[in-house]
Formats: structure tokens, C-alpha cells, sequence
């Protein structure tokens, strides 16, 4: 079980300040901009720009560490298996029958990790500065139906509240002997049927209780809405967006209008 | 349980909106955030690719059997979408909400045909299943380009975690609808 359940870290920083529909637009723009670079340099420097600006945000080692877990994972293994399915290039380094390890396989292998890792890092400007109401707002405003946005609203609020409800059932089962570290894979997963029953029977209630709420407060009554709090974009906003837009259109220009290698 | 209804419309406005009835949403809300939940909160630690898996799957599966091709498609997909964003591997996100939404929607189709015999069910599990695996072999090696061994050693990993959670789903499917016999009747 993981510590946190939310990235968002509290702080006041300029990202923090910035309209969620720009820094979604920066993700978008700034993956893309990963795609189209295809030489390791430029990519090791996007990486260390996203690192800058997640270091910006005032994000906390121990959250960075915990979110990065499962891309490192991912990045070693390209980087170690990546030589062995690619046997093209010279020179080559060392070879064992079909198998042949050669320079531009490796490098090829590195800038794909690379990339994963910039298109991984980059989510985090928007994760670690963004709290989830926020994010619903931003897309509702962005042109999601407001239900669909409520829906996606409850399931973030009640993820939390799941998640302590499986903690202290398997608690329970445990206390009444059942053992998940126990047997072999197979076995052990069918453990947590145990666990699960319970746990979906109890969030049909709850989806039950939370149907009646909905309906007592008239959800739907109008067609129109208002909001209690409203997202505007103000100079910054346009001068980040402008910024972000710039870093992705001027690499674009340069590598299919000036064919400059990037 | 309906789908959708209208509600009634604002007087002078001639223009119906549509809303999703609160119990839909409440009900889609609770699942999407019961498999992120469960997507989380169950790592059975997996020796050959030293890797963790999930039992997510058995979720998306319990929605699409369960609820309806709809329900599995937009509770697993979002619900393992959130999990992957919350988790921080959010560059998987785009994949696995295609991934997990077609292995919800096809095991949904598939499974409640012909009043969800038995062999429905594991028709259904196993399409879906096909769906996932493929989703995150081809996004993996054509788009992410991240070569074939990590692909290949991700996709035996799908398979293993697609295998279990469609057991446990079923099993899922089966037992909930004994103990909560309001979810038994269509």
C-alpha cells in the first residue's frame, strides 16, 4: 500500500498561480515536442527543463522519488534490452551468435528511454500543481458535460475513501485468518476475493446513498449552470501559453522547413 | 437502470438538455473510483519480470459483466486512466484508457450474450483480454518506440495479470450478485 494517494502539494508558486487549462495545454505541447525530437541531447535537455520546472513547483523529493518508481523501472529495462533486439549499426561492440551488441543500438536504446522519462516527468507539472478540483474545472470549462465532469468529481473524491475501506477490510479478514502473502500467485490473488466482495457490495451502497443525494438536491433540475468559483485567463496565463506554444512551433519549423537534426 | 434521461426542461427554453440520471452518475462515479481504488490498493508482487501486477483488471471486468458494455468501458477505462495518473505514470494514461476501456466494452458485449452462460463469459473475458494485451503491445512498440524486448517482457505480464483478473472477475461478477441481489435483476 502507498503512502499518498494525491500528488498535489500545497505551495505558491507561479505554477501553482497558472490557469490548469495551460498547463494541460503545456503537456500536450511539451509530449508532443518529445515525439519530434529524435536526437539524444536535445532530449536530455527538455528532461532537464521539466526537471527545473517541477523543481520550481516546489515539489518534495520523497513525492518525485514515488511517482518517478515506476518509469525508472521502465527506462532501465529499454536501456538494457533495447541492444539485444537490435542488432543494426557499426561498430560493433561484442556479439554471442545471432546476438550482436552495437554502438548505434545503445544510443538508440538511451534516447528512447530518455523520451518515456520526458514524456513520464512532464505530467507532473500538472500533477504535483494541480489539485483535482481544479482539474475538473478546468475540463468543464474546457467543453466536458458538467454530469460527466460530476462523475469524474465523485470518483476522485471517493478514491480515498475506497482505499481505507479495502485497507480495513483486509484488516478484518486478516484478523478472522486469512493469509494474502501466502501460496503460490494464482492462490494469492484469489485471496483478495475475500476482500473485494465486501468492498464492491459496500461501494453499491454507497453509490445507492449518493444517488438519493444527488436526486434530493434537485441534480438536474436546471439546464443551465453556474459556478461557484470561476477560471479566467489572465496576462500571464497568455504569456505562459505563448511561451509553450513558441517551444514547440520553433523546433518544428527548424527541423521540417529548415531541416536542421533535432 | 436506465442509461439516460432528459430532464425536464427549463420553461421557456424550447431546447431539451439531457442529463445523465443521478443514479448513473453516482453509480459510474462509485465504480470509476472503486477500480482506481482496487487498481492501488492490491499489488501482488510478480517474480518473472520483477514487476508488480494488479488486479485492476478483475474490476473492469466485474463492471463490463456486471453493469453493461458502457459501464466497463467508461469505469475501467477512466477508473485505470486516474490510477495511472494518480500513480504518476501518466504518459501511459492515453493507452491505458483505450486499453482497459476495450477490454470493459468487449467483455461486456461479449459476456451478457445469451443471458451470460458460462461460456459467454469466458468468451468475453478472453476478447477483452486479447484487447488490452494488444492495445499495450502495439501503443508500447509503435508509439512509446520503446523496442521489443520491454514490449514483449510487458506483454507476458499482461497476459499473466489479464488471466488472473478474469478469473477473479468472474468470480467477482458471480459472488456479488449473490450477496447484493439488487445488482441480479437487469
Amino acid at each position: 500500500m502507498t503512502g499518498f494517494v494525491d500528488l498535489y502539494t500545497e505551495a505558491d508558486t507561479f505554477l501553482h498561480r497558472m490557469d490548469p487549462r495551460v498547463k494541460i495545454a503545456a503537456v500536450l505541447l511539451l509530449s508532443i515536442l518529445a515525439f519530434l525530437l529524435s536526437s539524444l541531447y536535445y532530449l536530455l535537455v527538455l528532461l532537464a527543463f521539466i526537471f527545473l520546472l517541477t523543481y520550481l513547483a516546489k515539489a518534495t523529493m520523497s513525492r518525485t522519488m514515488f511517482a518517478l518508481k515506476f518509469v525508472l523501472r521502465l527506462m532501465v529495462l529499454i536501456i538494457v534490452l533495447w541492444p539485444l533486439f537490435d542488432p543494426s549499426g557499426t561498430p560493433v561492440l561484442a556479439s554471442l551468435g545471432p546476438v550482436k551488441i552495437t554502438v548505434p543500438a545503445i544510443v538508440r536504446g538511451l534516447t528512447s528511454a530518455v523520451r518515456v522519462g520526458c514524456l513520464a516527468t512532464v505530467w507532473y507539472i500538472l500533477m504535483f500543481t494541480t489539485s483535482q478540483r481544479d482539474l475538473v474545472r478546468a475540463l468543464v470549462k474546457l467543453g466536458l458535460r458538467f454530469d460527466f465532469g460530476l462523475t469524474l468529481a465523485i470518483s476522485l473524491r471517493f478514491f480515498p475513501t475506497f482505499i481505507s475501506t479495502i485497507d480495513s477490510i483486509t484488516d478484518a479478514q486478516r484478523a478472522r485468518g486469512m493469509e494474502l502473502g501466502r501460496g503460490r500467485l494464482f492462490k494469492r490473488s484469489k485471496n483478495y476475493v475475500s476482500v473485494l466482495v465486501p468492498a464492491i457490495v459496500s461501494a453499491l451502497r454507497t453509490a445507492d446513498t449518493l444517488a438519493l443525494a444527488l436526486q434530493s438536491r434537485a441534480y438536474g433540475a436546471r439546464s443551465d449552470r453556474t459556478f461557484l468559483t470561476e477560471i479566467k485567463m489572465r496576462g500571464t496565463d497568455y504569456a505562459a501559453l505563448s511561451v509553450v506554444l513558441g517551444l514547440l512551433v520553433v523546433p518544428l519549423v527548424a527541423k521540417y522547413f529548415f531541416s536542421v537534426p533535432l | 437502470m436506465e442509461p439516460a434521461q432528459s430532464a425536464t426542461p427549463k420553461p421557456g427554453k424550447t431546447k431539451r438538455v439531457k442529463f445523465v440520471s443521478p443514479k448513473t452518475v453516482a453509480l459510474y462515479g462509485t465504480l470509476t473510483a472503486l477500480t482506481a481504488a482496487i487498481t492501488m490498493a492490491t499489488f501482488v508482487p510478480f517474480a518473472p519480470t520483477k514487476g508488480y501486477f494488479n488486479l485492476g483488471d478483475a474490476m473492469v471486468f466485474f463492471s463490463g459483466l456486471s453493469f453493461g458494455w458502457r459501464a466497463g468501458a467508461i469505469c475501467g477505462g477512466i477508473g485505470s486512466a486516474a490510477a495511472d495518473i494518480l500513480l504518476g505514470s501518466g504518459y501511459f494514461a492515453p493507452y491505458t484508457l483505450v486499453a482497459k476501456g476495450s477490454e470493459g466494452l468487449v467483455s461486456g458485449l461479449v459476456g451478457r450474450t445469451n443471458k451470460g452462460k458460462k461460456w459467454a463469459v469466458v468468451l468475453g473475458i478472453a476478447a477483452g483480454g486479447a484487447c488490452m494485451v494488444l492495445t499495450y503491445f502495439l501503443s508500447e512498440l509503435l508509439i512509446l518506440n520503446v523496442g521489443w524486448g520491454p514490449a514483449l517482457t510487458e506483454a507476458v505480464g499482461n497476459i499473466v495479470q489479464v488471466t488472473v483478473g478474469g478469473t477473479i472477475g468472474a468470480l467477482l461478477s458471480h459472488y456479488v450478485s449473490k450477496s447484493y441481489p439488487a445488482l441480479a435483476k437487469p
